[in-house]
């Protein structure tokens, strides 16, 4: 028997957590996986990444044939979804059914990372690498950041990527993308998704962190821990700088960052936004998920 | 005696010509290991371990928190020379100077015209400084900076 996990049709960080509960109830029964985004009409990636990380999650709960993928009937839709690079990962994962689009997908400006593996150091510096070439022109002519700020993000983005790589046990996803978020700010942003689905933030500072939380310990707390307190897994003391960097950029051009991992959710959230800043008991999703949002510089209200 | 470092060949060698950016834990620790084998192969030939050890940054790029804790802040913690940075990109010092903040620790300038700035801990720094001016390698100028004597 299949069981179906509807994709939602606009699938982003808020709308993730329907598709979590549906992934959740889904998955209760061991029972081979439809994901189905026949109807999809938009994706962010950090949606695009969510989807990926239940697939590979799905792929190895089950351990038989790999779970199904709809793909969205929408050809724009899919287009989009090509060359942002998800097709080519998903193809690793999922059995794909529906009409992909055929050929090499060309480049997209508002691309800057196309869904990317990230396993070891080694991708680390290849998406360094790439994100220097191609994103400092965007984020200086669109954004309006500073040139000191596309090195920031680098660091940014290096040190969300090396969270997959020394936490999470197993590889994960990167993509970087630049759009107009009409949500609550209209303004251009530049966006930074990570997923994995490995052992998740609780999993990994438990050794080190449970007992100093008691009663408290569980995902909520793990991501204090780790986002607000900058603790890591490892008793070195030059450990979690990484988080503590990227908050230290964000809050310089006026970022947000959220992430999620096992049943919370937890943001720093900047004025522009009206995310709130903890979220506990939401439906458990594997691994840890980061969203780092910048928006353009000059019209913003501080 | 100072010795110099060049950051770029050691990146360089420990990445088999590959990488330019100076990014994740594992390329720092590379990296720091091969600058602590330069220093020790210094100390060698000179008959003591060198006051100052000059690392040029000089065709790095990127250089993340990550790396700037696992070689610089490293370096300051486990080794007794002096650590004098140069040709450093705003970039480097955004990576550098928290981490070694956050240590209570510093290092030592370069600029082009010899005067010495600091990154880290400002009371880290004046403690490096001093002792320099007192082993007869910097001295402080009437404006309050100070530079270089040594080369």
């Amino acid at each position: 028997m299949t069981r179906l996990v509807d994709v939602p049709t606009q699938l982003d960080d808020r709308s993730f957590d329907q598709f979590t509960g549906a992934f959740a109830a889904a998955t209760k029964d061991g029972e081979r996986l439809l994901f189905d985004a026949h109807a999809a009409e938009w994706a962010s990636p950090y949606g695009l990444v969510g989807l990926l990380v239940a697939g590979e999650a799905a792929r190895h709960r089950s351990g038989g044939p790999p779970p199904l993928l709809t793909a969205p009937t929408n050809p724009d839709v899919a287009s989009y979804w090509a060359r942002a690079g998800f097709f080519r990962e998903a193809a690793e994962l999922f059995e794909i059914h529906g009409r992909l689009p055929k050929g090499k997908p060309r480049e997209e400006s508002d691309v800057l990372l196309p869904v990317t593996a990230v396993r070891a150091a080694e991708d680390v510096h290849e998406v360094v690498s790439k994100i220097q070439q191609r994103a400092s022109t965007i984020l200086a002519s669109e954004l309006q950041l500073d040139p000191k700020a596309t090195m920031g993000f680098a660091m940014a983005l290096s040190e969300a990527c090396q969270n997959i790589v020394e936490h999470a046990g197993v590889g994960g996803w990167v993509a970087v993308q630049s759009y107009h978020w009409r949500r609550t700010l209209a303004r251009r942003v530049v966006v930074i998704a990570t997923g994995d689905a490995g052992v998740g933030f609780r999993h990994s500072l438990e050794p080190t962190q449970a007992k100093r939380f008691g009663d408290r310990w569980g995902d909520a707390a793990a991501l204090e821990a780790a986002l607000i307190q900058g603790v890591s897994r490892f008793r070195d003391p030059g450990r979690g700088q990484g988080l503590a960097g990227i908050r230290r950029y964000l809050a310089r051009w006026d970022g947000k960052i959220a992430i999620r991992s096992g049943t919370a959710r937890i943001a720093i959230v900047p004025n522009w936004d009206d995310d709130v800043p903890l979220k506990e008991g939401l439906p458990a999703f594997p691994g840890a998920q980061v969203l780092i949002i910048i928006p353009e510089q000059g019209s913003a209200t501080r | 005696m100072i010795q110099h470092i060049d950051v770029h060949s050691v990146l360089q060698e420990s990445s088999a010509g590959v990488y330019t950016d100076l990014v994740t834990r594992p390329t720092g620790r590379v990296v720091r290991e091969r600058i602590q084998r330069v220093i020790a192969a210094g100390r060698g030939e000179g008959g003591g371990a060198p006051a100052i050890a000059r690392m040029d940054f000089n065709g790095v790029g990127c250089m993340d928190y990550s790396c700037a804790d696992e070689i610089v802040a490293r370096l300051v913690r486990e080794w007794p020379a002096v650590l004098l940075l140069r040709t450093l990109t705003d970039g480097h010092r955004e990576a550098i100077q928290p981490v070694l903040a956050a240590h209570g620790l510093a290092v030592l300038v370069e600029q082009p015209d010899g005067t010495l700035d600091a990154l880290g801990t400002p009371a880290a720094a004046v403690e490096l400084l001093a002792q320099l001016v007192i082993q007869r390698l910097a001295r402080r100028l009437p404006g309050g900076t100070f530079v270089l004597l040594a080369t």
